[in-house]
């Protein structure tokens, strides 16, 4: 008896976590289907599958421009170059940072964080302009540098949090091991502390990677030149006035999605290493 | 070791800024999609070989960036030397003196090109730029549905097809397309000073008239240009409303022929009259090239350099020497749309022509999907121009903010130099020496490339725009935008409106994201779970997909027609429902949406809260005798209870300001009702002529309003925390 | 190996004092305890000795030196820390190496040290594990060897045991007493545990409320307190305390009539410790013990009761302890000192 009970129970779990994996793979597959279908849906469509599936769509996106040259892979090239360097500035700024943040007690300290959960609360509409202009007077428009610096910086007041939740959860003993053992406070928080952070240093640097990976308005205005577009203005060409070819933008948004699909398979076990520990210490 | 040195030579060389352009080097820009590009790119060749020594770098913006991009670049000195657009875009790109007029006034004239395009790139006697390309809709026909050329609408919808064709399609919903029939109507959109005219006996038949079209299945509903392609191109329309651009998705076995649009019968015979857009090249304020600059455009506006944007760019070129040649003359297509356009009107050169295609296309949508009666919806439409439209507010005196300011820096200074003063700070101080060490160089880069941009734009909302001027306005946007714009304060689309809007929608997604991803995760976290693996994977993958793709994607799923949701309904034996017709479906539309891309986030966080909690604490539990219910209630949630805080924390404020959702799946729709702030603000930013003094007002407000509620959660979580 | 003086060392957190004006002389070879309920300031004074406080006021030396404006790699301590704070990311090789790369010892010396040091405490099967996949008592020693391989001037121990479970504890107590007298090195060794105090200290320091409450070598602090509360601390079961009034050489309460040398008259606190007494049923005076329970541990018994009304502890004989049922009243007579306490400030008189 017990033991159909808990066959039902076990049938009806994996009925509600079918469903929501169903709920949460649906669009993708309605857009991987629009990528890969050869001909156009007339009909309302229930099931995601291609009509005469075709790769011609990806061809089209990967292939050589025009003029022969192979812009995309330099385009891509730069889009991991652009969010890489994102990420890893981000750390560069916001490591040393947060480890201030939870170790030190500091005059400012607390307006220093309530000003980095302010910029989360302020809508960057009107920002755009003085940032063009700011990077424009440091010499940074159109170049990648300037995208850098700028995907960067809005990165940092999250990942401060996210660092500090991480730090937090280090024990303080750890690092004082590491000052009484010979290190000077530079060398413990690099050979100690730092070591003993890396899954939410891994997790910090994913999420300003896809800051700069997915991010269109101000790399589309920032940059002139073909060549350093980062994927999503290539993506966006698609959506021209007249004519927009949706079909290639899917074929497009199909494969700008697999290198954070990539790092987050690689990185779920960490996603929230920071967040939990932290807060189930206190 | 060395593989890190090479990568960060690597790294160092792409980091390089550009080298300096060439001296020989002229830049254009653009907005085309595929075709038009290729075409482009030909001509441009074709220009190079003609003067060797000389590049052309032609750069394709996406057309969502094209006008901002245009307007900071060439305002910061970075623009091209010339750039191609619209022809209605003059008086603002002239306002904001983007652009040169064009040194020899007569050049247009002796290039021998249509002195009605002339006048549209023209004000007064000053020239702007050069015809190159025109845009009008003309109709399509598949003669294998439609043997005989209806001449007029009303033919049109009685001519028989076969089930599950249409008769006509056309994107109803966009004014462009619908001026055809108001012009056939004797009515317009915009009077010739700037004023909105689509309203009036004249319009309300005009709009009357496209819901008899839908109403009839003369015309599939909520169709946009992607749907009238698709339907035309597969041979399931009779007849499209359309431009030349749509040659491209017409098999070669389909036999087509173009027609200038049919008359209107109910209109008294007078024919459709469709908007004649002239695509110009511009001379760019600041050009480094201008004589090239200048060359380059001369040449795209002659034969040659019209060829062959026509041939292979599919465009209707302004040049009338081009007509001549033979191989355009083989074009049928071309040759048709040729001829349309010189029946269309040339769309008015008044800087408000833009602002009416949002609010028509909204009164559009309110009577085509939801019903409303056009004389209604067109006030409405009417109403929300004059809004975009209405005269900046008058110069303020800056004195009073200036002294009061200085007041208040002076009270800080002197509470500092007070506190300074204390000996106790100042240990205070000589101990922090050493974290700021730390921090320091985080906080100057956060300051000077977040803090201070948003401070400036925050600054911005003090001042207005016109034309290049900036001038102050003191708090004039603020009493604007809390008092409703003079309309009362619970109109509609009014600040208070829309911030319980967003206040609903934050509170209702974030519940559900809450609920959704503490019950996924509990179930996830049961002992001996098989597949787990495999689901934890699947269930965090619309976090990781950008969330533009997926927006737009479950946009479509809400498509009325075609949509998979509608599908899923009859399949289920439901209607079919017109999703952003109401508010609340098009809320429920977009609360679908934003809780499908969140739930993973607050999933994975509980996830990792359930696997921190102590396991003895659950089998202390079950020997209290606790059910599964009262663990879970007694002990489960209340320890996962701070783990979510600071997740919750964040995404209420992600979530108050979620803007690409909205933006991208209702667009406000019905009528702006679904708005919430931070969509408002980017639409008066961007949709509404560039009010940026306006926007940061928005940006400001929704920045008090969560620093407010934070402040309030604050306390409130506070003073739980200090009764248990 | 050196000696550590601390002069005057005061430090405020929040306002709120936790060490008030410490001076303390450990002697070069030392091994010192510092002893006292969880808050007392112990471990922020060892932590003030490390260098990873800073104190408000006062100077520390360590040796000659003047080590108060050091940071703690400058001083040459080593520490075992309580939770042990192995580094998770290193084997335990490396942990063991770790301070003396950071010297810049020259490798070959590193691995010698590194053997000797295993050896010494049978760490040799662990050497390649990470500390994840040891046990407790494996950290614990890990922890001690890496101070060891160090050899420093002064080693600190922060109640390094506390995780441990009782046998293992008394084991690594005798392992950590063989290794002092090994190396004969200063140990300060930080505890609230008084058997752990008792057994291991040359010299003993109780501290209370940021205070030295009282300094000397175990059997001196245990047999004369200077305080109650240090009378308290120290003894397991603990000292009974029996308010009482001094009056013609006698202390009296209510059960309680005992002869002291003294010939004041007034109020008094009597202490007598559970292990010095003994039942004497022909006693003149001496204590009336009601008892109410009898705790027999085997080796050892204590019967728990009152004298008078106050809450008492005495341990019986085995014979004693067999016979006495609860209920029943002894007559016990004190076979140590009578300790006198002032009632209001605790001194002993």
């Amino acid at each position: 008896m017990t033991g159909r009970i808990r066959w039902l129970e076990s049938l009806l779990v994996h009925a509600v976590l079918l469903g929501a994996t169903a709920f949460a793979l649906y669009p993708v597959l309605w857009v991987l289907s629009l990528a890969t279908s050869g001909a156009p849906w007339l009909e309302p469509r229930l099931w995601p599958w291609p009509v005469d599936p075709t790769l011609t769509r990806f061809v089209e996106v990967v292939g050589p421009s025009p003029d022969g040259r192979w812009l995309f892979g330099r385009q891509l090239a730069g889009s991991l170059l652009v969010s890489g360097a994102t990420a890893l500035v981000c750390l560069v700024l916001a490591t040393p940072a947060a480890y201030a943040m939870s170790r030190f007690d500091f005059v400012g300290r607390g307006l220093t964080e309530r000003t980095l959960l302010a910029t989360q609360m302020f809508p960057g509409v009107a920002a755009a302009v003085p940032l063009y202009l700011l990077l424009d007077a440091l010499g940074l428009i159109d170049t990648r540098t300037g995208l850098v610096l700028a995907y960067a910086t809005s990165a940092v007041p999250f990942a401060l949090f996210q660092l500090r939740a991480t730090f937090d959860a280090i024990p303080r003993e750890l690092d004082e091991a590491a000052l009484v053992d010979g290190a000077s406070r530079p060398v413990a928080f690099w050979r100690v502390v730092l070591p003993a952070a890396r899954p939410g240093l891994a997790v910090t640097a994913l999420f300003a990677f896809l800051t700069a990976w997915n991010e269109f308005a101000l790399a589309a205005t920032f940059l002139s030149a073909e060549e350093r577009f980062t994927l999503p203005v290539v993506l966006h060409r698609y959506a021209a006035e007249h004519g927009a070819r949706w079909d290639l933008f899917a074929a497009g948004a199909v494969l700008v999605s697999v290198p954070p699909m990539i790092l987050f398979y690689w990185l779920q076990r960490h996603l929230v290493s920071g967040w939990t520990a932290g807060a189930i210490k206190g | 070791m060395t593989s890190t040195r090479v990568g960060g030579l690597a790294l160092a060389l792409l980091l390089v800024p550009a080298p300096v352009r060439a001296e020989q080097e002229v830049v254009l820009w653009h907005a085309y999609g595929e075709v038009e590009s290729r075409g482009l790119r030909e001509a441009v060749a074709a220009f190079e070989r003609a003067q060797p020594g000389v590049r052309v770098r032609l750069l394709a913006v996406p057309f969502g960036a094209y006008a901002s991009k245009l307007e900071s670049a060439i305002g910061a000195g970075h623009g091209p030397d010339a750039f191609i657009d619209a022809h209605e875009r003059l008086p603002s790109y002239a306002r904001m003196r983007l652009i040169a007029p064009l040194p020899e006034p007569g050049l247009a004239v002796r290039l021998d090109l249509d002195p009605r395009h002339i006048e549209a790139v023209s004000i007064g006697s000053q020239l702007y730029g050069l015809p190159l390309a025109l845009k009008s809709a003309a109709l399509w026909v598949n003669e294998a549905l439609l043997p005989v050329v209806p001449t007029t609408l009303e033919q049109l919808e009685r001519a028989a097809v076969p089930p599950g064709h249409w008769r006509l399609v056309w994107e109803a919903e966009n004014a462009y397309y619908v001026a055809a029939l108001v012009h056939a109507y004797g009515g317009r959109l915009l009077s010739p000073d700037g004023r909105f005219e689509l309203q009036g006996p004249a319009a309300e038949r005009a709009v009357g008239h496209v819901a008899r079209l839908i109403e009839r299945g003369v015309s599939p509903p909520e169709a946009d240009g992607d749907l009238v392609r698709q339907l035309f191109g597969s041979g399931r329309a009779a007849a499209a409303i359309s431009g030349p651009w749509l040659a491209g998705d017409v098999p070669p076995s389909m036999r087509v022929r173009v027609e200038p649009l049919p008359a209107v019968e109910a209109a008294a015979g007078a024919p459709m009259v469709p908007y004649l857009t002239v695509e110009a090249g511009f001379l760019a304020r600041g050009a480094r090239q201008p004589e090239l600059a200048l060359a380059l455009l001369r040449f795209l506006a002659t034969a040659p350099g019209s060829l062959p944007r026509a041939l292979t760019g599919r465009q209707i070129v302004a040049s009338r020497a081009a007509w001549e040649d033979p191989r355009l003359g083989a074009e049928p297509v071309l040759v048709a749309f040729r001829q349309a356009s010189v029946r269309a009107l040339p769309m008015p050169t008044h800087r408000h022509m833009r602002q009416v295609f949002e609010p028509a296309a909204r009164a559009l949508r309110a009577v085509l999907r939801t019903g409303v009666e056009p004389g209604r919806a067109l006030a409405d439409a009417a109403r929300q121009f004059d809004d975009a439209v209405r005269p900046p507010p008058g110069p303020r005196n800056p004195a009073p903010l200036l002294v009061a300011l200085g007041l208040g820096l002076l009270v800080l200074l002197a509470r500092a130099v007070r506190a300074a003063r204390q000996p106790r700070w100042r240990a205070a101080l000589r101990a922090s020496l050493p974290a700021y060490r730390w921090v320091a160089h985080a906080l100057l880069a956060v300051g000077l490339l977040v803090v201070a941009p948003l401070l400036a734009g925050a600054v911005t909302s003090l001042f207005v725009e016109v034309g290049e001027e900036r001038r102050f306005v003191g708090f004039a946007h603020y009493v604007d935008i809390l008092t409703g714009r003079g309309r009362g304060l619970l109109s509609a689309g009014s600040f208070w409106v829309t911030l319980g809007v967003t206040v609903l929608w934050t509170a209702i997604n974030l519940a559900l994201h809450v609920l959704l991803g503490t019950a996924l995760a509990l179930l996830l976290h049961r002992p001996a779970l098989r597949l787990r693996p495999i689901y934890r994977v699947l269930l965090v993958v619309p976090w990781a997909v950008p969330n533009y793709v997926t927006a737009l994607a479950w946009k479509g799923m809400f498509h009325r027609q075609f949509g998979a949701i509608n599908a899923l309904l009859e399949w289920l034996g439901g209607e079919p429902i017109g999703w952003f017709a109401r508010f609340s479906t098009a809320f429920a539309a977009n609360v679908a949406t934003n809780v499908w891309l969140g739930f993973p986030f607050m999933m994975v966080v509980a996830l990792g809260g359930l696997s921190a909690i102590p396991r003895d604490l659950y089998e202390a539990a079950a020997l209290d005798g606790a059910s599964r219910w009262q663990t879970l209630r007694h002990v489960t949630l209340p320890l996962l209870g701070p783990t979510m805080l600071p997740a919750v924390a964040l995404g209420a404020i992600w979530t108050f300001n979620a803007f690409n959702v909205v933006f991208l799946v209702s667009g406000g729709e019905p009528g702006g009702s679904t708005e919430i702030l931070v969509s408002e603000a980017y639409r008066w930013a961007f949709t509404r002529g560039h009010q940026y003094g306006y926007a940061a007002a928005y940006a400001v407000l929704v920045f008090g309003v969560l620093w407010l509620g934070s402040r309030f959660a604050r306390r409130r979580i506070g003073q739980r925390g200090a009764v248990s | 190996m050196a000696r550590v003086s601390l002069r005057g060392i005061s430090k405020s957190l929040g306002g709120q004092p936790i060490l008030r004006d410490i001076g303390l002389d450990v002697p070069d070879g030392a091994f010192v305890v510092l002893v006292g309920p969880s808050g007392c300031g112990k471990s922020t004074l060892l932590r003030t000795i490390a260098g990873l406080e800073r104190p408000d006021r006062g100077r520390l030396f360590i040796g000659e030196r003047d080590v108060t404006d050091l940071p703690p790699r400058d001083r040459d301590v080593a520490m075992v820390f309580q939770s042990y704070a192995l580094y998770p990311h290193m084997t335990v090789r490396e942990n063991l190496a770790f301070g003396l790369r950071l010297r810049r010892v020259d490798p070959s010396t590193v691995e010698t040290r590194v053997a000797e040091v295993a050896r010494m405490l049978g760490l040799e099967a662990l050497l390649d594990r990470y500390p994840r996949q040891l046990s407790g008592g494996q950290r614990q020693r890990v922890a001690m060897g890496r101070a060891l391989a160090r050899r420093p001037a002064v080693f600190l121990f922060d109640e390094p045991l506390s995780n441990l479970d009782a046998a293992l504890r008394a084991d690594v107590r005798v392992e950590i007493r063989r290794l002092h007298a090994r190396l004969g090195a200063t140990m300060i060794y930080v505890t609230h545990d008084q058997v752990e105090a008792m057994t291991l200290a040359d010299r003993l320091v109780v501290l209370r409320d940021g205070r030295i409450e009282q300094e000397g070598s175990p059997l001196e602090v245990y047999h004369a307190p200077a305080t109650r509360f240090v009378a308290g601390f120290l003894g397991s079961p603990a000292m009974n305390f029996v308010p009482a009034r001094l009056e013609e050489g006698r202390v009296r309460a209510a059960g309680l009539d005992l002869a002291v040398d003294r010939d004041e008259r007034r109020e008094v606190v009597v202490g007598l410790r559970p292990h010095e007494l003994v039942p004497d049923p022909s006693a003149v005076g001496g204590v009336a013990f009601h008892v109410d329970v009898v705790e027999r541990t085997g080796p050892e018994s204590f019967a728990h009761g009152r004298v008078g009304p106050v809450p008492f502890v005495a341990r019986l004989d085995e014979a004693t302890a067999g016979a006495t049922r609860p209920g029943t009243e002894l007559r016990l007579r004190p076979t140590g000192p009578i300790h006198l306490f002032d009632p209001i400030d605790g001194r002993a008189l």
